[in-house]
């Protein structure tokens, strides 16, 4: 886990504010804001496919963040993740048709319906932990995904309910070069939210009860509401990625938010790393890119012809399954600390080059 | 160090080499972009690996036979495994960079996501999602929640297989000449695929005469059902409707042979073919499924025609599911579809999607008997109302599969959508 007491040498700060800053240097906070300049012409130079990942990393990396503030910050654990994304579209499909509030405004809506509910199902958090929070979460997802098949009101059960897309100033964000604006634009509110709040005093007390609850119950930090609360922000961020993916798709089906995508959040924030905001970025950015990686690979392979692409297509299937599993185990083992770790690494390297120690 | 830096020049060289001959000969011909997403490793592999063939198998097929009169089908398959972010990426890629006229797409989890980005980029999808909803292109009826106009399918609804499987029990009864209201119930997991019919089928069970029962919740991941089976049985049905999946169908038949469950199976689509039975055992008697098509071994002409499909991609054509002989009508449909918008303003999505409506009751050339008659207007996605019902017999485990009966359904405008 990364953690503030520990710094690599060579690296001072004098002052406690130095400690806290979002971004370290000024060249950092450039390059990021040139970063997300460029973004902003990307759709003008990418087509839908590139688009549609940049999409995708977005609404699964928002909702990865939330993960990652109640594992990777609060040291608690979730299995029912992929529940509360799935409740965050299902919500927002559900305020924006029922009760004609527009769609820019059921969005964070849906978080605050989504957050109440993972504040409810973290409610155990406060007498139990380790793997029997883990088995108690997992009934969350259960429960929400009977809930979505069953409720005919909310979700529309075996019909599924349609979202409209964004819309604003009387344009409609459908397309994808359009709805790119709305991921950035929630991409960089959410983690520059994320980041803050971990900065703040609660961010604080995040950190303290995952690093020793008794120290932290002693310094005066409430247990159970701070863990109640992580379990909340936690699920907003997943009701806001799943509010996103729905408005995206244009259509919410009660199949897909199963306990596979659970999983996958965590495998997210593991590779990403736990315990920081970047690395759940990283994370998504890694499981979303990996199949199509694989893909790629296989096309390439088959286009030369040295190999006939269907059989290919159908005995790859199984290594790409398995490429997962691979990659997640030997994360565990060589890079336990995730990809934030490594980049940290490689930025460190550059930074002393060639005095590195 | 000389020799290395030779070899990989030559190796760089024959790689650019191959990838600009590839290229030209792209350019040789004229050519159309056709997806094809398969589930060769996700949970619904069982049946989707033989209707996949079936797709792959038609489409190689019709370019060895000239493709769209002269016009090469380029397609891609890809296993996407039954996952939504894959099933949307890659219909991006190949919107944006193939330039899609068609998608052969699935089961329910993609076919649903990408409703909304077929209307929009008019990308026709033929998918093996039978959710009565996708049958609704205007939304005319009130139920329906999303329109879905790009979306087509080859076969009878869900909901409409139900329907006609209730309607064949109905017949089935007052034939034997039983008295009194028989019981009907749905055996299926809560689960939007196996509850797609669940009430669409009820009411109609009660309308013509059925006693509906509560329904009984079977899990969609096989297991012990022994528990499921005594409440199928105290229940007092005559009649069930499994809506699973073919495995968890197979641990039902087997536990309710144990509990000695009197009660006459009927399932959906997936839930019947030949791998199912073998794997059933003497439960299986008498268990009816419905079908789009003819079995493989029934004597019916045309099916030498699929028969030739398979053998052109080499596979094996002693047997194949019917899931198969599916994926080769749903892909011919397409075919015709295109073939028709070809002379009529050149092969778009929105022109093969036309082309769908051309013609009244129509079958693929050379399918007579083998493709039902499929009518689809441009408010009226319900291609086919009719539906073959099977029955396959124990037979001291020499299973005989035989047609029953057909069943044609009326085209009830409040069944549209639902």
């Amino acid at each position: 886990m990364i953690t503030l007491s520990m710094r690599p040498c060579g690296d001072f700060r004098t002052t406690y504010k130095a400690d806290t800053r979002i971004f370290e240097t000024r060249f950092i906070l450039l390059l990021t804001i040139m970063t997300v300049v460029a973004l902003c012409f990307a759709p003008l130079f990418l087509d839908a496919y590139y688009l549609t990942l940049f999409i995708q990393v977005s609404y699964l990396g928002i909702a990865a963040l939330g993960l990652n503030i109640l594992v990777g910050f609060t040291g608690q654990i979730s299995l029912g993740h992929g529940a509360f994304f799935g409740f965050g579209a299902f919500a927002s499909a559900w305020i924006s048709n029922s009760f004609a509030i527009p769609v820019w405004l059921s969005i964070p809506l849906a978080g605050v319906l989504t957050m109440a509910v993972g504040m409810m199902f973290g409610l155990p958090a406060a007498r139990i932990k380790g793997l029997y929070l883990a088995i108690a979460t997992l009934s969350a997802q259960f429960i929400i995904e009977d809930f979505f098949a069953r409720a005919d009101w909310f979700s529309g059960g075996s019909y599924g309910a349609a979202a409209d897309p964004v819309s604003l100033f009387g344009m409609d964000f459908d397309s994808d070069q359009s709805f790119f604006y709305i991921a950035l634009f929630a991409l960089v509110f959410m983690y520059l939210w994320g980041t803050n709040l971990m900065r703040s005093r609660d961010g604080r007390a995040f950190v303290a009860v995952r690093d020793h609850y008794l120290s932290a119950e002693i310094m005066g930090i409430n247990l159970t509401w701070y863990r109640l609360l992580s379990f909340g922000v936690s699920s907003f961020y997943a009701g806001i990625g799943g509010a996103l993916y729905g408005h995206y798709l244009g259509f919410v089906s009660a199949e897909g938010f199963t306990l596979m995508m659970s999983v996958q959040f965590l495998a997210m924030i593991i590779i990403g790393g736990l315990g920081s905001v970047q690395g759940a970025l990283l994370g998504t950015i890694f499981i979303v890119l990996l199949p199509e990686v694989l893909e790629a690979t296989v096309s390439l392979i088959g286009s030369t012809g040295l190999m006939d692409a269907g059989t290919l297509v159908e005995n790859l299937a199984y290594f790409k399954e398995m490429a997962v599993g691979l990659v997640i185990i030997l994360f565990l083992i060589f890079e336990p600390d995730g990809l934030a770790h490594r980049w940290k690494q490689i930025k460190s390297y550059w930074k002393f080059y060639p005095f590195a120690y | 160090m000389q020799k290395t830096k030779i070899l990989k020049a030559s190796v760089i060289a024959a790689a650019v080499g191959t990838l600009l001959t590839m290229h030209a000969n792209a350019n040789a011909k004229e050519k159309v972009f056709v997806g094809h997403l398969a589930d060769y490793s996700g949970p619904t592999a069982a049946v989707g690996k033989h209707y996949a063939d079936g797709i792959k198998d038609t489409l190689s097929w019709l370019n060895s036979n000239g493709g769209i009169d002269g016009t090469e089908l380029e397609f891609e398959s890809i296993d996407y495994a039954y996952k939504v972010p894959q099933a949307i990426s890659n219909y991006k890629k190949w919107t944006s960079r193939k330039n899609m006229v068609a998608m052969q797409g699935w089961g329910t989890a993609d076919t649903e996501a990408l409703i909304s980005f077929a209307a929009k980029d008019k990308v026709a999808i033929f998918s093996a999602s039978y959710s009565g909803h996708l049958t609704d292109p205007t939304g005319k009826n009130p139920k329906t929640k999303k329109p879905a106009p790009y979306n087509f399918f080859y076969g009878a609804s869900y909901s409409d297989t139900c329907r006609a499987l209730a309607q064949w029990a109905k017949n089935d009864w007052d034939q034997k000449g039983k008295s009194g209201k028989p019981g009907f119930i749905h055996i299926g997991d809560n689960h939007p695929y196996p509850n797609a019919p669940k009430k669409a089928c009820a009411e109609y069970a009660e309308e013509i005469g059925f006693d509906v029962k509560p329904p009984v919740m079977v899990s969609m991941k096989p297991g012990d059902f022994k528990a499921q089976c005594l409440s199928v049985k105290t229940s007092g049905a005559d009649y069930g409707y499994v809506a699973n999946l073919g495995s968890s169908a197979v641990s039902l038949i087997k536990s309710c042979e144990t509990v000695g469950t009197d009660i006459q199976f009927m399932s959906n689509i997936w839930g019947g073919d030949k791998l199912i039975f073998e794997a059933a055992g003497k439960g299986i008697d008498n268990y009816v499924f419905p079908a789009m098509t003819p079995f493989w071994t029934d004597n019916v002409p045309a099916l030498e025609n699929v028969r030739e499909i398979a053998r052109n991609s080499s596979r094996d054509v002693s047997f194949q599911p019917h899931h198969y002989i599916r994926g080769v009508c749903t892909t011919l449909y397409m075919a015709e579809a295109m073939k028709w918008a070809k002379v009529n303003g050149g092969i778009t999505g929105e022109n093969v999607k036309k082309g769908m409506y051309a013609k009244k009751n129509w079958v693929p050339e050379g399918m007579d008997d083998v493709c039902l008659p499929a009518n689809w207007t441009s408010n009226d996605h319900r291609g086919i109302n009719t539906v073959n019902i099977y029955q396959a017999k124990w037979n001291g485990g020499d299973i005989n599969v035989d047609r029953i009966s057909q069943i044609e359904l009326p085209r009830r405008d409040d069944w549209l959508g639902y």
